[in-house]
């Protein structure tokens, strides 16, 4: 591809050829789900902005693509408030070497199998080692859930942040956002005025139906019809809908589909399994700025006479991102 | 809100490079396009990244191009496209 000199960081991904997309989108462990939930509390609070939690991603150089998404936020969270001034370096080390303690385990003598006697239902019953073992080859916490720890008690010492904050944000996570976007659209294809209303200015549509989404972004809902194809990325980050759809699917954040959507969006569908004929237009999407989009499919024929929440329990998150379509 | 373009006004995006924080992806400079739709006004990402409590608001478009524009040799439909958001400051009329 043409003027990789003009590239701003590693993160500047669009138009690059990539490996196929690996499609596995394993559930997020509890320490990715603390780190979301802590950058997500602290950029709604304007304690530090998204932009500025970006730019210091961006900076990482090299090691951009040698840590993880979430070891990467981490690491320009805590960069930020050294920055900042809302800790230095030594009081961050006493916290987070409170924190690693925290984890330790008292090693306790385990019992004996041999000597341990018993019946059960009136049988002698004998036990191996393993039985009263634990988390022996565990491997503990990964070293960026202390980071992310020691940074969330220093702010919400300073009174900056809670602990029900964060709490409150990994339910959110959890079990209301992921459901937004679903009941949304079975309103869309159960009620044609609202329909409209979403395809004109979908956030005051969907806070209107009750969702009021906690987000400083506006929302554009497009539809897929007979001679568009709508599908969504975002090259230069993961900007996703997330207080309408949940977390974006590992997929949405790798390289692979950030550089490839924009430069060959029908080879990337059909490795979702959706082809497109070429004489139908694909309308590719980069939610680079301040939009944040939905993608409304079409309602499948089989469901006469269903109701909303019926229509709701078929509609899929790939559906709404335009990698696939309702069969 | 006084904005420099209008929606299917032809632009091009700017060419030139940027050095810190920016959201104008470096695929789509120098590349012509039209207005779309003007999303409103936002303060300056550029700004905001470098802790400039008051950023200045400026107006934000969606820009479409064709893919055929964008990429040498794309592969697709002529009739495919690409939509995204660019800022006042890295547009200009051609």
């Amino acid at each position: 591809m043409s003027k990789i000199y003009k590239k701003m960081g590693p993160h500047d991904v669009g138009g690059e050829n990539s490996i196929p997309i690996d499609l596995n989108d394993p559930e997020m462990t509890h320490w990715e789900k603390y780190a979301n939930a802590l950058r997500i509390v602290v950029s709604s609070k304007r304690i530090i902005t998204l932009d500025e939690l970006r730019y210091h991603t961006e900076k990482l150089g090299d090691a951009y693509f040698e840590i993880g998404y979430f070891e990467r936020n981490c690491l320009s969270l805590h960069n930020i408030c050294l920055n900042k001034g809302i800790y230095d370096e030594e009081l961050f080390k006493k916290v987070k070497l409170r924190k690693i303690a925290e984890f330790d385990v008292p090693k306790i003598n385990l019992p004996d199998p041999n000597t341990i006697e018993h019946l059960h239902d009136g049988v002698p019953h004998s036990h191996e080692v393993s039985d009263f073992q634990e988390d022996e080859t565990g491997e503990g916490p990964p070293k960026y859930y202390y980071d992310t720890l020691a940074i969330a008690e220093i702010m919400i010492d300073l009174g900056l942040i809670t602990k029900e904050d964060i709490a409150q944000k990994i339910d959110q996570f959890d079990n209301v956002f992921p459901n937004r976007g679903k009941t949304v659209v079975a309103k869309a294809w159960s009620d044609e005025d609202f329909r409209q209303y979403l395809l004109e200015d979908a956030k005051t549509a969907i806070s209107n139906i009750g969702i009021k989404l906690e987000t400083f972004a506006d929302i554009i809902c497009m539809p897929q019809s007979s001679e568009t194809h709508h599908i969504v990325v975002c090259t230069l980050c993961s900007c996703y809908p997330r207080t309408l759809l949940g977390m974006p699917p590992s997929w949405y954040k790798s390289r692979s589909y950030r550089s490839r959507v924009v430069h060959e969006p029908r080879k990337v569908l059909a490795e979702f399994g959706t082809i497109v004929p070429k004489n139908k237009e694909i309308k590719v999407h980069d939610s680079n700025a301040d939009m944040r989009y939905l993608i409304l499919p079409p309602r499948p024929s089989n469901t006469d006479g269903w109701n909303e929440e019926q229509l709701s329990e078929i509609v899929e998150r790939d559906y709404l991102v335009g990698v696939r379509l309702p069969d | 809100m006084k904005t420099k373009f209008k929606i299917d006004d032809l632009v091009i995006v700017d060419d030139r490079l940027s050095t810190s924080h920016c959201r104008t992806p470096s695929y789509i400079r120098g590349k012509v396009g039209i207005v779309e739709r003007i999303c409103g006004e936002f303060p300056n990402p550029e700004e905001i990244a470098l802790c400039n409590d008051n950023p200045s608001i400026i107006p934000l478009y969606r820009c479409r191009f064709k893919q055929a524009d964008v990429w040498e040799n794309y592969e697709g439909s002529d009739k495919d496209t690409l939509e995204l958001e660019i800022y006042e400051h890295w547009l200009k009329k051609i």
